[in-house]
């Protein structure tokens, strides 16, 4: 990283379960001193980070701490006042946000953003659409004009997401969780490097997040690096390998999970006395 | 030839003609663009058309091919300089395309003929052309609602922001919807002037939005099958309404009324909604009758169990 980082880190002995992350092994992002200011609202305000292939990160942080502004920055959806992101390597600060996701990075979003005269297969078999790593022989023409092929990548993102039996639903009639879970299948079948979920087991049950946390935890190989945003604190736990903590736009620490929940200056600015005396 | 045919031939050309301006209006809002530049190219087609025929003697197919394409052109011009703007300033901007096309219309010298127009467009455009184009025209439109195309369509239309972190280059897509609405409208004007053989100022502009757009209201305004029950219904209409003489406007604002209100997705919209309620109402009944059959999930709470009955008890909520 190239600017000092005021962040404390942590000791890292790699991920807390599962493959140790590559090292040396480079960064498949990269944030170097990112701000996001609306007016005079430091949404991020000097953010630098990498994001390892291999490795399920976390951001934790109280509401408003910029989260979701950081997302946004990094897909190119939220625009930079200053910084730079680079993606393997290469920068992309300027880059539109289509020409960004078409690198293979791929988010959900705060609030279940379904298409709504869709079925759940037609919404997951948009982010498919997307796809331009696929090998092999395309589906011939008039298939894929009569809309007609259904991507082999659909299929395995509905097993992953436990959707079996949903296909011809529409939006509207399935529970929130559920609809949540079409998004997270929606953003697997393009099949991601990045994949930044904005809080993705809001409004689920303990089970239904236990297995997202199982589901995201066996997407964990082939190189996609990950990126949750969770309240969920046990969840983060349990399931990240790498968290950063902000508050105010800023980082406050980093590194393992356990050692930044009870890091002090996450006691203060997050969770208060509680976790500390939980744990 | 049925004699029907040939004593309402008028109104079949009618029909086509605004069944293409329909589609020059729609095909942009499928995009969640608010352009109604495709009324202008349609008046833009018009003269063309008259133009190519009348000092360029050309024959009908290449009026109408070169006439598509320009307008095509010029309509993406349009798109490129409002592709900033959105919603209500953007129809705007599009309604003053259409006022302009009008102006130039009456002050474009021989050219446009001023106030009287142009007339005795006479050429070798047959029916069988009309058929063919209107075909060829809904046909690749129809294929724009389906598959990878017709979803990011919707994608572009109903999240922007999500389309693009799917990948899709919103402003490209917006920008095409303009160009094909162009198109669209311009073969449409200049089939009209084909069939017609006379232009005149007062044929373009302004109400050309308000049919176009009672078309789309009624009919529906997401698929192409909307356009097509809104162009007939708005075309044979009038003609049966000519009976009631001249309580026939107000009959026709009043169904256009209606419509608007308890149809915001168009009698189109009603049939989907209907289609739609029905599977869901059969899933239902495929569901009690197999939650009848099986023993219910005991309360030790079998979670491979109750994961397989998931989809049936959210089909119950
Ligand atoms: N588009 C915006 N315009 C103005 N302020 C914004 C905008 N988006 C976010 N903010 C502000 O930026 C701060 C960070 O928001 P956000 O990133 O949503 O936080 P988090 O996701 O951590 O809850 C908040 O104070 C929020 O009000
Ligand atoms: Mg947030």
């Amino acid at each position: 990283m190239s600017t000092p980082n005021t962040a404390e880190t942590l000791p890292t002995t790699g991920p807390a379960g599962g493959a140790p992350a590559s090292p040396g092994g480079v960064a498949v992002l990269e944030c170097d001193d990112v701000c996001v200011h609306f007016g005079g609202v430091k949404a991020v305000d000097g953010i630098s980070l990498q994001l390892l292939p291999d490795t399920i990160h976390g951001i934790i942080g109280p509401n408003g701490s910029g989260k979701s502004t950081l997302i946004g920055a990094i897909t190119r959806l939220t625009k930079l006042t200053s910084g730079r992101l680079l993606f393997d390597g290469e920068e992309y600060q300027s880059s539109p946000a289509s020409v960004v996701a078409r690198k293979r990075v791929a988010r959900t979003f705060q609030t279940v953003r379904l298409l709504p005269d869709l079925t759940v297969l037609e919404n997951i078999q948009l982010g498919a659409d997307g796809r331009t790593h696929d090998e092999g022989p395309r589906p011939n023409l008039l298939k894929r004009l009569l809309g007609k092929q259904i991507s082999p990548a659909v299929g395995e993102a509905i097993e992953r997401t436990n959707l079996q039996g949903f296909e011809s639903f529409y939006p509207s009639e399935l529970s929130y969780g559920t609809q949540r879970r079409v998004e997270i299948a929606r953003a697997i079948s393009t099949g991601p490097r990045l994949l930044l979920l904005d809080e993705p087991t809001a409004g689920m049950n303990q089970t239904e997040r236990a297995e997202i946390s199982a589901l995201l935890q066996s997407l964990r190989t082939g190189g996609l690096s990950q990126l949750l945003v969770e309240h969920d604190v046990q969840m983060m736990i349990d399931t990240c390998d790498h968290v950063f903590a902000m508050n105010f736009g800023k980082l406050i620490a980093e590194g393992r999970p356990k050692d930044v929940v009870q890091s002090p200056q996450v006691q203060e600015a997050y969770l208060g006395r509680k976790w500390r005396d939980h744990a | 030839m049925s004699s029907f045919y040939l004593t309402n031939l008028v109104l079949v050309q009618a029909t086509i003609t605004g069944l293409l301006l329909a589609l020059s209006i729609q095909v942009p809002i499928r995009m969640g663009v608010f352009s109604f530049a495709g009324a202008g190219a349609y008046g833009f087609g018009c003269y063309a058309g008259a133009i190519l025929v009348l000092d360029y003697q050309m024959a009908a197919v290449p009026t109408i091919v070169i006439t598509g394409l320009l307008a095509g052109l010029v309509v993406l011009v349009v798109g490129l300089l409002i592709a900033k703007l959105n919603g209500l300033y953007l129809a705007m901007a599009t309604v003053a395309f259409c006022l302009i096309i009008s102006v130039v219309a009456i002050n474009g010298g021989e050219l446009t003929g001023g106030s009287t127009g142009r007339y005795g467009v006479i050429s070798d455009f047959t029916m069988g052309h009309m058929f063919a184009i209107g075909a060829i025209a809904l046909v690749l439109v129809a294929l724009s609602e389906r598959g990878k195309l017709g979803r990011r369509v919707d994608a572009v239309r109903e999240d922007p922001e999500l389309a693009a972190s799917m990948g899709i280059n919103v402003r490209r897509y917006r920008l095409v919807a303009f160009a094909v609405s162009g198109v669209l409208g311009g073969v449409a004007g200049a089939m009209n002037i084909l069939v017609r053989s006379a232009v005149s100022p007062l044929d373009i502009g302004f109400p050309l939005i308000v049919l176009a757009l009672t078309m789309i209201i009624v009919g529906g305004s997401l698929s192409w099958k909307g356009a097509v029950i809104g162009a007939l219904i708005f075309t044979w209409l009038p003609d049966l309404l000519a009976v009631v003489g001249e309580w026939q406007e107000l009959i026709y604002g009043i169904i256009v009324a209606i419509a608007a209100v308890l149809l915001p997705r168009g009698l189109y919209g009603v049939y989907v909604d209907t289609k739609r309620s029905v599977l869901r109402r059969r899933r239902q009944e495929a569901t009690d009758k197999a939650t009848a059959q099986t023993p219910p999930p005991t309360s030790t709470g079998d979670t491979t169990d109750i994961d397989r009955l998931a989809p049936e008890m959210e089909a119950q909520r």
